[in-house]
């Protein structure tokens, strides 16, 4: 999700986050709600992409929606096509299979929604700091804990690919090779997986004490930390810390 | 013994930052070179094209007779050791000892070499006394020579140090020195990549400084030290004592005692 995020200078990005949501929520329900197969397609080129363009970020946009529509798109045609219960009519014959006029509608239809729900989501997504979406929730009532988990593990998934990258780097030049047959990568794997696993441990544990002293400079008289020592109780303390916050903390972006 | 050479190389990261520019140099066996510059000067892209890490966009690096592009980062460990600033990116055996055997025992040696090289490299690093410890029970200073010492195990013609003094006290300072020292007396070629710029002058004979991506100066600490113009460029400050006796114009010392005796020479000449 925070992959996805394009930070640029449009009027979209400025709008509200729950605005966007709402809008994405707006055109989905008109195009199914509508019921006309070609609606969600009209919809998606007329008002989606000129607004992606509005935001700037109609490149990443149409071929980030493009790139999640493939898979289904494939298999509803194919499937569709070839298996639609009630086709009668027939446009070519493969052999003992023939393709029918009324699945390959089916799979058009199935295939325009999907397209248009990807993007309207996507569109929100691509335009809105996720930091940004989950304030904007919190302010409305959703749970604080649950949305610091949900930025912290946004915010790891990234860091998190870089540190693999780089500990690969410092195993290969230290002579482990890491591509080949199955059986040298399988022995690679360990050399790989260990700091990687570790270092995300220590990375949790300095989190959740700079967590600590963060909320402790705001509440400073009624802070009851838990019992559970230190390494066991870091995923602990970081939620209850983050239930003490009640949002304050969240990352002003 | 092996030489280094840099022919022309051009890097262009894939983000589109051009990280080098046509940089040309050589390295003679047993050098110790420093690579100095401010933050995105290039100094860590230049070191990574050593041991095939990164391939030049344009241009091509020999190291000896090997083309880094013909050979895998794998293979080119065999010759050039790379000490990583962060030791939590590599550490992941339960002992110090097992963590140091790792290189060697990738680059194939016969076990008695491995014990042999480790023993070394302990010495070396003076961890012998906690060989048999969690390298993650140790403090991190010692961490970082637990990095240092796997790659003096694995017995490489040419070493990398990336930042090898952050994190360390003086004495920490004083001792990664001393087994730099004892590396270059070996007859190893040591590359550092630092911003402390008194350890360079302490233990670097020469110094090549980036900006941009280009080499600004390369020479011996001398004639660098000189160019307080060019190095002011890459914000790099000389050491200490340069600035004093620049200031004092006397000639260029970076250790007290040159410095001192050139101090009672001017005191007499007045």
């Amino acid at each position: 999700m925070i992959a996805l995020y394009q930070h640029r200078p449009s009027p979209v990005h400025q709008l509200h986050p729950l605005t966007k949501l709402a809008i994405s929520f707006g055109v989905i329900v008109l195009a199914l709600g509508l019921g006309v197969d070609w609606v969600p397609l009209v919809l998606y080129l007329l008002v989606l992409v000129p607004l992606s363009a509005l935001a700037r970020v109609a490149g990443p946009f149409v071929r980030t929606s493009l790139r999640i529509l493939l898979p289904f798109a494939i298999s509803l045609f194919v499937i569709q096509s070839l298996f639609f219960p009630e086709g009668n009519t027939i446009l070519a014959r493969l052999g003992p299979l023939s393709i029918k006029a009324e699945g390959v509608r089916f799979a058009f239809a199935g295939t325009v929604r999907i397209l248009l729900m990807a993007g309207a989501l996507l569109l929100t997504l691509l335009t809105t700091h996720p930091g940004l979406l989950l304030t904007g929730l919190v302010q409305k009532g959703f749970p604080p804990a649950l949305a610091y988990v949900i930025v912290t593990t946004l915010q790891i998934v990234p860091q998190m690919r870089e540190r693999a990258s780089t500990i690969i780097d410092a195993q290969r030049a230290r002579g482990l090779e890491t591509q080949g047959s199955l059986l040298v990568r399988a022995r690679a794997l360990l050399p790989l997986i260990g700091p990687l696993v570790l270092g995300s441990l220590l990375d949790v544990e300095e989190r959740s004490l700079a967590l600590e002293a963060h909320v402790q400079r705001h509440n400073a008289q009624d802070q009851p930390l838990p019992s559970a020592g230190p390494h066991l109780g870091a995923g602990a303390q970081m939620v209850d810390c983050a239930g003490h916050a009640r949002g304050d903390w969240l990352p002003a972006c | 013994m092996i030489p280094l050479a840099l022919e022309e190389v051009s890097f262009t990261y894939p983000s589109g930052v051009t990280a080098l520019r046509e940089i040309s140099l050589t390295v003679a066996p047993g050098e110790s070179v420093a690579l100095i510059g401010q933050n995105g000067s290039g100094k860590t892209t230049l070191a990574r094209h050593l041991n095939g890490l990164l391939q030049p966009s344009s241009g091509r690096v020999m190291i000896g007779d090997w083309d880094t592009r013909q050979h895998t980062v794998a293979k080119l460990a065999a010759r050039v050791g790379y000490v990583f600033q962060h030791p939590e990116h590599q550490i992941f055996k339960r002992s110090v000892q097992d963590e140091v055997a790792f290189g060697p025992r990738n680059l194939g040696f016969a076990p008695a070499r491995v014990a042999q090289l480790v023993e070394q490299a302990l010495q070396a690093t003076q961890l012998s006394t906690v060989a048999d410890q969690h390298p993650h029970d140790l403090l991190p200073a010692l961490r970082k020579r637990v990095a240092l010492a796997s790659v003096l195990a694995m017995d490489t013609p040419v070493v990398v140090l990336d930042e090898p003094t952050t994190g360390q006290d003086a004495q920490g300072v004083r001792a990664i020195g001393e087994i730099v020292e004892r590396v270059r007396a070996g007859g190893r070629t040591i590359i550092t990549i630092s911003h402390d710029i008194d350890f360079c002058a302490d233990h670097c004979s020469r110094l090549i400084v980036l900006g941009g991506g280009r080499v600004l100066l390369d020479g011996p600490r001398e004639t660098v030290f000189a160019h307080g113009d060019i190095l002011e460029q890459t914000a790099v400050e000389p050491p200490q004592l340069v600035r004093l006796a620049q200031r004092l114009r006397l000639p260029l010392a970076w250790e007290p005692q040159p410095l001192l005796a050139a101090l009672e020479q001017s005191q007499r000449q007045r």
